[in-house]
């Protein structure tokens, strides 16, 4: 379980989180949703350490990140960080170099799932397929936990559909995914739960299937009372 | 397999009612092998979670059975497959009468639309 408690970060004088707490399970799909500039993605950092904070606490499965935390949790940035003239056949040699969980048969998988192949320039890719190759690059590592941020921006259906069926197959399973989007359309019939965030703070945390069950209203319902009250 | 979702019903219960459905047509049949939980997630593109409590849920119900590691099968009891189709046909109706209800349609009226429509629908 990634454990997020009371983080509050600012940049100079402007605070991005203001006291942000929730979890994420292992086997679950969380989603981060709220408009740009809410925090999602410093959210994220902060979890990877990226960014230091300046209050608060984050545990993985109960332990603070250490230099070993990162052989099993991985954050898969909204563009892709590898040098783009770097062909994918190099990516991989590159991620195998980097870390021990990197897991070359799953990387092969990915590329045939995605219709890709190890001779194609990462510069020369189309966007969907750049974010295809982002996406498997973080997939193909042995992680029990993925964050992903905004997996479905600036993509194409076909592309957004490919995607998506990653998350019900066993690419996925038993891992613990953290997602940020502000597009739920997608993939409300996938994620486990949800965090709604404004202004740096949690407005409601829950569990999609409860609230259908509970009070018969859709993800869409839910962020609608919470960010027009 | 295609089946279109709302978002305001639980999914798993949506699930067990497409299992319903399929059930009284008779395209599953008893002792019928279902996908397993991964498989079907894939086809319907929901959370593997959900289709396990949709699983769950339908085993605890008596719709289906799983007996040791092999795949879940549909039920082979006929008393539970009766009343599954029973129960689709109940509810139908009870929504059916209710709405003509409401608005004051006499029964022998609305037997006759049911009839035309019904055979109407068919040719």
């Amino acid at each position: 379980m990634i454990e997020v408690k009371e983080v509050s970060k600012g940049f100079g004088r402007k605070k991005v989180l203001n006291g942000v707490s929730f979890t994420a399970e292992k086997g679950k799909i969380t989603s981060l949703i709220g408009i740009n500039g809410v925090g999602k993605t410093t959210i994220m950092k902060a979890i990877m350490n990226l960014i230091p904070i300046n209050r608060g606490e984050i545990f993985i499965d109960g332990e603070k990140l250490s230099e070993k935390s990162y052989e099993k949790i991985t954050f898969i940035p909204d563009a892709i960080t590898l040098l783009p003239q770097m062909r994918i056949g190099e990516a991989f040699i590159f991620m195998a170099d980097f870390y021990d969980s990197w897991n070359e048969e799953r990387a092969n998988e990915l590329l045939q799932f995605f219709k890709l192949k190890k001779s194609d320039r990462i510069s020369e890719l189309s966007k969907g397929n750049t974010a295809k190759v982002n996406l498997l690059l973080g997939l193909a590592l042995d992680v029990d936990y993925i964050l992903m941020d905004e997996p479905f921006s600036g993509i194409d259906i076909f592309s957004r559909e490919q995607i998506a069926n990653v998350f019900t197959s066993h690419l996925i399973e038993d891992r613990g995914v953290i997602i940020t989007t502000h597009e739920i359309n997608d993939i409300e019939h996938l994620i486990d739960k949800v965090v709604l965030l404004d202004n740096g703070v949690v407005l409601k945390e829950f569990e999609t299937e409860e609230v259908r069950e509970n009070e018969g209203k859709s993800v869409i319902d839910v962020m609608r009372e919470v960010y027009r009250a | 397999m295609d089946v279109k979702f709302n978002n305001r019903d639980p999914v798993y219960v949506q699930v067990i009612r497409h299992f319903k459905e399929q059930i009284a047509k008779g395209i599953f049949e008893p002792g019928q092998e279902i996908p397993s939980r991964r498989e079907l997630a894939n086809q319907l593109k929901i959370n593997p979670n959900t289709v396990q409590r949709a699983y769950k849920e339908m085993e605890e119900q008596g719709l289906i059975f799983t007996e040791g590691n092999l795949p879940s099968r549909i039920s082979k009891d006929e008393l539970v497959l009766k009343s599954v189709r029973e129960e689709l046909i109940i509810e139908a109706v009870e929504t059916f009468v209710y709405s003509v209800r409401s608005i004051n349609v006499p029964l022998q009226e609305a037997l006759n639309l049911v009839k035309d429509k019904y055979e109407g629908e068919k040719q």
